[in-house]
């Protein structure tokens, strides 16, 4: 089983009380009545799917219940870094 | 304020029985029980200070740890396990949560040289690290649980009501 470091809880804890909530650091248009078609379906459905490092949002749900974020690489699987909401993607983590 | 009616906080249907069981794992012996009626408490404050100055309590510091009957489950929110009777402050006009939520879950006890091994069945954390004073929310199988350690060999066991029938049978599966 993967443990996963949660940045409130402050320790690694088993991968079954987390659950996957998607790319990072995506912001919700602050006017969606301002956007095209085009605009919204880029905001809801396209996503970078890279090979190797991806910033995407976890939750603790069955632990602190906060959702945070981390760069996993989707090619191993391993969790290079993890850190709070609202903090910028750390510099340095691609390999 | 809703009043909870005392069968609601006591009363629970756990299907097979709701005496002790005494059972072993690995042998050593450990002891599930049902635990005694509580007042529980959900609390949700953004400012810890203004949470513990409402309450007139002082509140574990760290995620993960219980103090005073009251455990601190993440950054916001805490959960009070008290003796019957105890009520909330009138607190109002506040950027706080205080909700009475004692009839929501119910409590068991896992006591005994077993425990830690009893747990360990079901429950995909660290136990054996779980040292007294800690407490955290988490699973047993699948379902969501709390795990309060009160002694070395001491656990209380939160689940919802719901869950409350399965998770007493998995546990005493699990000790049997
Ligand atoms: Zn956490």
């Amino acid at each position: 089983m993967i443990l996963i470091h949660c940045p409130y809880c402050e320790e690694d804890r088993p991968e079954v009380e987390f659950t996957y909530g998607g790319e990072a650091h995506i912001a919700r248009p602050l006017d969606p009545g301002a956007l095209d078609d085009r605009q919204w379906e880029t905001y809801l459905y396209i996503r970078r799917n890279p090979r190797g490092a991806h910033a995407e949002r976890w939750r603790h749900a069955h632990g602190c219940a906060r959702f945070f974020n981390a760069v996993r690489d989707t090619v191993t699987d391993r969790f290079e870094v993890t850190y709070k909401t609202g903090e910028p993607r750390p510099a340095g983590d691609t390999k | 304020m809703l009043e909870i009616a005392p069968m609601a906080v006591a009363g629970i249907d756990l299907k097979r029985g709701s005496q002790p069981i005494t059972g072993a794992v690995y042998g050593l012996p450990v002891t599930l029980a049902p635990a005694a009626p509580l007042v529980r408490w959900s609390l949700r404050a953004k400012d810890a200070a203004l949470l513990s100055v409402a309450l007139g309590r002082t509140l574990p510091d760290r995620v993960g740890t219980h103090h005073d009957g009251i455990a601190r489950l993440g950054p916001d929110e805490w959960h009070g396990l008290l003796p019957l009777g105890t009520t909330l402050p009138a607190v109002s006009g506040q950027p706080l949560g205080m909700v009475d939520v004692s009839a929501r879950s119910v409590g068991f006890t896992l006591e005994g040289p077993g425990a830690v091994a009893a747990l360990t069945r079901g429950c995909p954390l660290d136990v054996a690290k779980f040292t007294p004073g800690r407490a955290t929310r988490t699973v047993f199988e699948t379902v969501e649980i709390q795990i309060w350690c009160l002694a070395p060999d001491r656990f209380h066991v939160e689940v919802w009501r719901s869950f409350a029938p399965w998770l007493w049978h998995a546990l005493a599966e699990a000790i049997g």
